[in-house]
């Protein structure tokens, strides 16, 4: 009965419900807005809204997640431009069927399938994060140092880019975290005997600077490129459609709750991956993929929105962020005093389902923002970039300077902005970097902890980890991992898969 | 898993981190030189922490991180060597063009004018002079444009989200309480 009083919370209050509903909204143009992401949006946010409550300020950010994984899709299909990074792989398919005149169809099917993507990932988490919680609690100090650095590797590996690349950002984001009086010995660490960095690197300013600056100076690039008009007619697609693609959708939503739930990786990866399966399994599409093929967007919206309630678990249940998103709401919640890990769930199930009922109520309102306003949608979409880019650097500046008061974080920030800049250019990926900055104070005390408690003594501490299934599975991952990268593994997988593999049509 | 490049090799997300996984963009052999330049530097500075003291020391951490870091750079360093130039970019057109540099450079500028000046006249010039560099429109149309959307976003800062920018020369708190009386005063 509690937990219904407390899933029903957002419902309940008019004020909450509101703020779920400007969130989506804001969120739905955020995302479809190219140049602004969901990150970028979130971590500007999280520097206005800590002066407030602790549930109206989720509640927004909430709202502008479920709606900005959506809202990239639509400038993928009408213009070819994902808006956000989990609709890359909408637009290979969505704007071949634009240009046949069935944007409304693809805008509508996309809908459709991001609410039931997004149902079934906030089920599992409703099912799922009360039983993780539960397991959580007999994890042992080096579980959560393993986990910590798997998370930061999948990242890597899971994506197109270079693992070596991704595991340099992890780390550098573990040392920026570090930076700074240790907690437990207040020993300096990486302060260079400078005065300022005795308090360390305020983690907003790293994400505002990384997604914020760093995405705005990369659209630069684009300034010219203009928006592209469409008539768009009927949007809601017809129950034969949604039931037809069903099954499809059902799968791919199931790989977005798994990406989702792994530590690190999010909505875009889980896209991918997700219309590669389905190019896999759809043996015989109406129209080939990448021309146009309807499976092709059922894939990547099921599951990017599938990968929102799926990036929760490990934040709520663990205090390991699904995604960079997640990442930031941890942040969030450190702000507010709350400590995400498996005691919140037992001190604090109220706040697990809040969260709950407000990604319902979010998932909602992206349905109905998004089969709605098309009108009001092309108008903003069609906003100079030349006035967009330098107003998305006004509010970084202003978000990195109100969390602390601090010039210096404006300093950091635009600091990170460039160099962020740069590791986009050469193909270094920002999420470990984030991950790293929340993950390394977690990894750190946890390391101490662990090997205190085997009395410093490193054979001691790889027995238990040998011994222990659970440590044993994070620690072949982890290992697995690293075997993914050499030549040894490329052998192998030509030799057990070669012949399949090979045989794929592309 | 098919190769996607959305974006001319920019790296828009974590999927897609951008760079060319075939061949070296220009500039990537300095910024992967400076990358490990820099992690020496750090390890040499984690390493001054506490030393090999203990395995829960403060610095072991910090040591085994930048460790990995000098590794992961200096295997860049390597694999990038080897990968031919792409000589279809120059840095001039790729990678720093000028409307990035003149932007970054309004930004460092902000930096330093956001304290002496205060919030308002800075972020009325950086606006101004960056969507018109931006746009190439009419003055008219950018002095419109920008000082509407600074009015925008300061209301929404200091009433919505109550933040408090430096005030430096506007007496913005003067202001408001104008605003205030005469609310209040009609009430």
């Amino acid at each position: 009965m509690e937990t219904l009083m407390a899933f029903l919370t957002v419902f309940l209050d008019p004020e909450l419900l509101i703020l779920v509903a400007v969130g989506t909204f804001a969120g739905v143009y955020v995302g479809a807005i190219p140049g602004l992401s969901v990150t970028m949006a979130v971590s500007i946010l999280i520097s206005f809204t800590f002066s407030w409550e602790v549930y109206p300020a989720i509640a927004l950010m909430i709202g502008i997640y479920m709606g900005g994984v959506y809202g990239g899709s639509r400038t993928a299909i009408l213009l070819n431009i994902p808006g956000a990074p989990s609709a890359i792989a909408t637009a290979m398919d969505g704007y071949p069927m634009a240009q046949r005149g069935e944007a409304g169809t693809a805008i509508g099917v996309t809908t459709v399938m991001s609410f039931i993507g997004g149902f079934i990932g906030i089920a599992v988490l409703a099912l799922a994060a009360p039983l993780v919680s539960d397991f959580a609690l007999r994890f042992q100090p080096r579980d959560y140092m393993l986990l910590a650095v798997l998370g930061i590797l999948l990242v890597g590996s899971l994506s197109q880019g270079s693992l070596v690349k991704g595991i340099f950002a992890g780390a550098f984001g573990i040392a920026i975290g570090a930076v700074g009086r240790d907690p437990l010995t207040f020993a300096e660490r990486f302060t260079f005997d400078l005065r300022i960095m005795e308090s360390g690197i305020s983690f907003i300013a790293v994400m505002i600077g990384m997604f914020g600056v760093s995405e705005a100076l990369l659209q630069l690039h684009h300034v010219d490129r203009d928006a592209v008009r469409q008539k768009i007619t009927r949007i809601v697609p017809s129950l034969a459609t949604v039931r037809k693609h069903l099954p499809l959708s059902l799968q791919t939503s199931t790989i977005g709750v798994v990406i989702g739930a792994l530590p690190g990786t999010g909505g875009d990866i889980a896209a991918l991956m997700a219309y590669d399966h389905a190019k896999r399994v759809t043996k015989n599409p109406e129209v080939p993929f990448g021309k146009g093929a309807m499976e092709g967007l059922v894939a990547p919206e099921t599951a990017n929105n599938a990968a929102v309630g799926g990036a929760f678990i490990p934040m709520i249940t663990l205090g390991i962020p699904g995604d960079a998103v997640t990442a930031i709401m941890i942040g969030a919640l450190f702000i507010h005093g709350l400590n995400p890990g498996p005691m919140l769930m037992i001190d604090q199930p109220d706040m697990f389902w809040f969260i709950v009922g407000s990604l319902v109520a979010a998932n909602v309102f992206m349905l109905i923002f998004g089969l709605t306003g098309i009108r009001l949608f092309t108008k903003i979409v069609e906003m100079p970039r030349s006035v967009l880019i330098p107003l998305i650097m006004l509010l970084s500046i202003v978000g990195a300077y109100a969390v602390n008061n601090s010039i210096t974080d404006v300093y950091w920030m635009l600091g990170f902005g460039i160099f962020g800049y740069f590791m986009r250019h050469y193909g270094y990926p920002l999420g470990p970097v984030i991950l790293g900055v929340i993950l390394s104070r977690l990894l750190d005390d946890n390391w101490r902890r662990a090997i205190i408690s085997e009395r410093e003594d490193l054979g001691r501490f790889f027995y238990g980890v040998v011994t222990s299934p659970l440590s044993l599975v994070l620690f072949v991952s982890v290992i697995l991992i690293f075997l993914s990268q050499t030549p040894l593994w490329a052998r192998g997988k030509t030799r057990i898969f070669g012949h399949r593999e090979g045989s794929t049509p592309q | 898993m098919d190769l996607i490049d959305p974006d001319h090799h920019d790296g828009t997300s974590d999927a897609t981190p951008g760079g060319e996984p075939t061949h070296r963009r220009p500039g990537e052999m300095v910024f992967g030189l400076f990358l490990l330049g820099a992690s020496l530097v750090l390890m040499w500075s984690a390493y001054g922490i506490s030393g090999f003291k203990a395995l829960s020391a403060p610095g072991t951490v910090p040591m085994a991180t930048t460790a990995v870091m000098v590794v992961t750079a200096a295997l860049v360093v390597l694999r990038t060597r080897r990968l031919p130039l792409d000589t279809t970019e120059t840095v001039a057109k790729d990678i720093l063009p000028g409307v990035v540099i003149l932007v970054a450079a309004l930004l460092v500028g902000y930096g330093l004018l956001l304290r002496p000046l205060g919030f308002l006249p800075t972020s009325a010039l950086f606006l101004i002079v960056a969507i018109k560099a931006l746009s190439r429109r009419g003055w008219g149309w950018t002095l419109g444009v920008s000082l509407g959307s600074l009015l925008v976003v300061w209301l929404i800062f200091r009433i919505v989200f109550s933040v408090l920018m430096p005030a430096g020369i506007v007496p913005e708190g003067e202001i408001i309480q104008v605003f205030r009386d005469l609310v209040g005063g009609s009430a």
